[in-house]
């Protein structure tokens, strides 16, 4: 069984605007799954639609199995969500909220145990109008985690978040996931979507442009493995583009700058210079995901790859 | 039930709310500035006087009390997000409009009921005869007219997206319904529109009958008969079966269900991007 899936699913606003373009989308069960995007690319309006909270023009979307539109209070029963750009009560505490949420779910949760969890100890007799907005964040985050849910939908869910919170977050994310609990978060930060997710999606304008792991998409684009020199002098004549393998060369100062068709030919790349000048230092990396977003985003994609849909 | 677990977490929300609680305080010091401008001065005071004045003024006032405690509760929700987490627990979006609605129900009829369990006291020490009857006629019917703008007020805030217009709703329907009311307009406008431009010829007691239907306020003002001894002050004795007070009572329940029916309608085919 699929934690979510969509078929066609499309949201037209009057006329003109067309957020959510003929989605087709699978979430397999156990699976931590990254939607990326520019703001603005459709994601939280895809994430509303499996919440009921806006109803599809056409299509269909299902979550745990269940129709997203019709099984509502039992889909709310077993997911956890943090909605994107909700605040919390203000007049409320953290442990009022927590334990507001536990009742409604019929839950046993002790609000204590979450309150630690989410790196919120102490804090939990305060008004939430108190809080910072990364704790806002947290609390929400606890709120998802109440009654062990089979799902969570975490909309944008580092937003606010410190870089210790959002490294904290993670990890309470990769445990989640351990234990068998499936995972869907949207995000427009790409370095927390490379560090937790089995696979991800990729929406741009409303379609989805690309699906599959890191390493699929990686290998539909072709972008090249990139290496790069710092030398003491770039030597005249070095014609490194004629190497085999070498696909293109920027030089800027001292740093020489080779993408390759295959990672293998970074060594000849390194042997090929050194032979002509000092090597001072030599930095290798595997194509990054922003690359990878860029190119997904902007238009410049790799045609016919497997599992990409191309936008009009 | 979800509508109580809706319920149990706006009470405790909304029983810290300042504001609430100052526009209850005010409706209780109101009403004993009236109990009590009511004997000073006098030889023989008379607690129904009292209450008839209460009637007159409390008509545009308890819609007031109403609206401010229940006209954001959801439209506020839905702008601020909060409405999200909400929704993203086993709650239905009729058990957020019920629920809402209990709560603001229970907030502005304690406010009430304790203005006149003071009131009462206060009869009992300053006037010769207390009408504990009428009181708590009075008081019956004061709580049933409050929660049709609460229904109202309800209703707007859930067929709205924003605060503004939940609150420009509220100003136009207490406009319309209570001010224009109470102030006369509105009894012009529906004689002009039925006898002149459509030559319908009803009668005076008709278009008060029409007045009732389209003003909870008019249906209060006109369901006093209910309470108050037969022919006392300007209370016609005979009344068609129309504006009996029973009638008004009926008309009042209708105001409690359909602008609840209604906001909960909208509510649910609504998109809460």
């Amino acid at each position: 069984m699929a934690a979510i899936q969509t078929t066609g699913l499309t949201k037209r606003y009057g006329e003109s605007v067309l957020a959510v373009d003929d989605l087709h989308l699978t979430v397999e069960d156990g699976e931590v799954f990254g939607f990326l995007g520019p703001n603005g690319a459709g994601k939280s309006t895809t994430i509303n639609m499996l919440l009921d909270f806006v109803r599809p023009s056409d299509g269909h979307a299902s979550v745990l199995g269940l129709d997203a539109q019709a099984d509502t209070d039992e889909i709310r029963r077993r997911i956890g969500v943090l909605p994107e750009g909700a605040s919390v009560y203000d007049r409320l505490t953290a442990r009022e909220h927590l334990q507001w949420v536990i009742d409604t779910k019929d839950a046993a949760d002790d609000p204590d145990a979450l309150l630690e969890q989410v790196g919120l100890s102490g804090e939990g007799d305060r008004p939430a109008g108190d809080y910072s907005k990364g704790m806002a964040q947290r609390l929400g985050f606890g709120m998802a985690l109440v009654g062990d849910p089979d799902l969570l939908i975490l909309d944008e869910p580092s937003s606010g978040l410190d870089p210790a919170g959002m490294q904290e977050m993670r990890e309470i994310i990769a445990e989640e996931a351990d234990r068998g609990t499936s995972v869907f978060f949207s995000s427009h930060i790409l370095g927390e979507v490379e560090a937790v997710c089995d696979r991800i999606g990729i929406m741009n304008e409303g379609r989805l442009v690309a699906t599959g792991t890191l390493d699929d998409l990686q290998g539909e684009l072709d972008l090249g493995a990139p290496i790069t020199l710092e030398v003491a002098t770039v030597p005249e004549g070095l014609d490194l583009d004629r190497l085999t393998g070498v696909r293109s060369v920027s030089v800027e100062g001292t740093t020489i700058t080779a993408t390759c068709a295959d990672p293998s030919v970074k060594v000849d790349v390194v042997r090929h210079v050194a032979s002509a000048t000092t090597v001072e230092d030599i930095v290798s990396e595997d194509v990054s995901l922003e690359q990878l977003f860029n190119s997904y985003t902007n238009g410049e994609r790799a045609e016919g790859a497997a599992d990409t849909e191309v936008s009009a | 039930m979800s509508t109580l677990d809706v319920a149990k977490k706006d009470f405790l929300d909304v029983r810290r709310a300042k504001i609430v609680w100052f526009v209850g305080a005010l409706y209780v010091l109101f009403m004993l500035l009236l109990i009590y401008a009511g004997q000073t001065g006098s030889q023989d005071p008379n607690i129904l006087y009292s209450l008839w004045n209460l009637t007159a003024v409390g008509a545009m006032f308890i819609p007031l009390i109403a609206l401010v405690t229940a006209y954001l509760a959801i439209a506020g929700e839905r702008e601020s997000g909060g409405i999200k987490y909400l929704l993203s627990i086993p709650n239905a979006r009729r058990d957020v409009v019920l629920g809402k609605f209990i709560t603001r129900t229970g907030v502005v009829s304690a406010s009430i009921v304790v203005a006149f369990l003071v009131s009462a006291v206060l009869t009992l020490l300053w006037y010769p005869e207390t009408r504990i009857d009428v009181l708590g006629g009075m008081m019956a019917l004061t709580v049933l007219y409050a929660l049709t703008y609460v229904a109202v007020a309800i209703g707007i805030s859930a067929a709205t997206a924003s605060r503004s217009r939940a609150m420009g709703g509220s100003i136009a329907f207490f406009f319309v319904t209570s001010v224009l009311n109470v102030l006369g307009p509105l009894q012009l406008v529906i004689d002009y529109v039925a006898n002149d431009l459509a030559g319908l010829e009803i009668s005076t007691n008709q278009i008060a009958f029409v007045q009732s239907l389209v003003s909870p306020t008019a249906a209060y003002v006109n369901s006093t008969g209910l309470v108050f001894p037969d022919g006392f002050n300007t209370i016609p004795e005979e009344l068609p079966w129309f504006l009996q007070g029973e009638t008004m009572v009926v008309v009042m329940l209708g105001w409690l269900v359909v602008p609840l029916a209604l906001g909960i309608w909208q509510f649910e085919r609504a998109d809460l991007g």
